[in-house]
């Protein structure tokens, strides 16, 4: 009798794996569990978390992981500017722009990081940061729109998610989901440390930066921002740092990112006598 | 001579069932791109608004004039839509059916992320991270606003509607 239950539950474990699906997953492990075989549930579930693995990571998870991260560029900034009206303003142009990106459906906040140097980041989920030294550097709505867009590229097109992927191997993570994060808190500590690492010491791919400037500017330019505006920014930030010290370690020289920058100008036709609205830039920025 | 009526009934039958299917085959369809959408009586952003469409609806294409598209919703409501709120291609968005399954299938993440993820405070995953990791009480506050912070749809189109931006374009 017992032998047959095994196989019972076997072939339900085998058909779950292939039909991937979840209530027959669950089904066999209570009937495992039923038939007095623990370590055969055991193996059905971990079989469950091993096909799962195969999918993407789903909003919830990456919401955690995006706090995590968030909480790590926090402390490593030293907090954040705390001016409601200017907080407010910029997250209008970031939700502008995000709201007819590619993946306008989840939240999208921007913090203005209280601190001299010049950068932008972008965790899973939507958490988004700009530098207070960054903003002064920024002339317009338009380029702030750029740099937003940039950022929220980097979330829409899924970028720290696969750096987070990459980060689970080295940590030594199996376990697929957040799982791993209340049955072993290190190695989730491990992988969000890994890729803050990542992102605030090493920085991106070049072609994940390469991406999400291109991506970005359409975003920026389907609302009506004026798509030349980012190859103004990027020209002064050439003369202010110069080519051999980009703004990120891993970024491509500013010279190649304004020269693809015109190129996706060119090729998507977009609008470079867009809105610029330096008025409302300048009047809402004027206490940075 | 005549044709009989045997001759033209089904010829005629089998001209409206082409005119039929060739409309349906040929009706071009979008989707809505962007997290709201109106529908309006007309295409300037002045004109009424007849209707609301969710992001990923389909809408059948009618007509398009400029930055503006006439759609049909399924359930036959009839507008007009800014064009660059709308895709050819269905949008996947942040959560699509794989994740959703691949989600219910690891099972067991549900414990680590508290009922309300996405209102406010850190979910649980989070928080343990935070306490290991030596975070302190003013960077989780920072984090924990940061979750919360919540812009209406009504005071992003108004700001869109002061700059003249979107379909605001003056």
């Amino acid at each position: 009798m017992r032998s047959n239950g095994i196989w019972m539950t076997s072939l339900m474990a085998l058909s779950m794996t292939v039909a991937g699906c979840a209530e027959v997953q669950r089904a066999a492990e209570d009937v495992a569990r039923q038939s007095g075989n623990p370590r055969l549930a055991g193996v059905i579930h971990g079989a469950g978390n091993v096909v799962g693995s195969l999918f993407p990571i789903g909003y919830e998870e990456e919401s955690s992981i995006g706090q995590a991260i968030a909480l790590q560029v926090v402390a490593r900034y030293g907090g954040v500017v705390d001016q409601p009206e200017l907080v407010r303003y910029v997250n209008l142009v970031g939700k502008a722009v995000a709201n007819t990106s590619d993946r306008p459906d989840i939240p999208y906040r921007v913090a203005i990081l209280d601190h001299e140097s010049i950068n932008a980041f972008a965790a899973p989920a939507g958490y988004i940061f700009v530098t207070r030294g960054l903003l002064r550097q920024i002339k317009n709505e338009a380029e702030l729109a750029a740099v937003l867009g940039h950022e929220i590229a980097h979330v829409s097109e899924k970028h720290i998610l696969d750096v987070i992927q990459r980060s689970k191997r080295l940590a030594g993570v199996t376990e697929a989901g957040l799982s791993y994060a209340t049955s072993n808190p290190a190695a989730f500590k491990g992988v969000i440390d890994g890729a803050v690492k990542k992102l605030l010491d090493e920085g991106l791919d070049q072609e994940k930066e390469t991406d999400a400037d291109t991506v970005g500017e359409v975003f920026a330019a389907r609302v009506g921002y004026d798509a030349e505006a980012y190859v103004g920014l990027l020209t002064r930030l050439r003369d202010l740092k110069g080519d051999d010290r980009a703004l990120f370690k891993t970024h491509p020289n500013f010279s190649a990112r304004i020269e693809a920058v015109q190129k996706t100008i060119r090729t998507k036709h977009l609008a470079s006598n867009g809105l610029v609205l330096q008025e409302r830039f300048s009047r809402m920025t004027k206490r940075v | 001579m005549i044709p009989p009526r045997s001759f033209w009934v089904p010829l005629i039958a089998l001209w409206i069932g082409l005119f039929v299917w060739g409309t349906e085959a040929w009706a071009e369809t979008v989707y809505v791109h962007a997290k709201t959408a109106q529908l309006r009586a007309g295409k300037t952003s002045l004109d009424a608004v007849v209707g609301n469409v969710k992001f990923g609806e389909s809408l059948e294409v009618v007509g398009r004039d400029g930055s503006w598209m006439e759609v049909k919703t399924s359930a036959g409501t009839r507008g007009w839509i800014f064009a660059n709120k709308t895709s050819t291609s269905k949008p996947s968005g942040g959560n699509d059916t794989l994740a959703r399954l691949g989600q219910s299938m690891r099972g067991g993440d549900a414990s680590a992320t508290t009922a309300s993820a996405g209102a406010r405070g850190l979910d649980k995953a989070s928080e343990g991270y935070a306490d290991r990791a030596g975070v302190s009480a003013r960077d989780r506050e920072v984090v924990d606003r940061m979750t919360a912070y919540q812009i209406p749809d009504q005071d992003v189109e108004e700001f869109m509607r002061e700059g003249g931006l979107g379909e605001y374009a003056k």
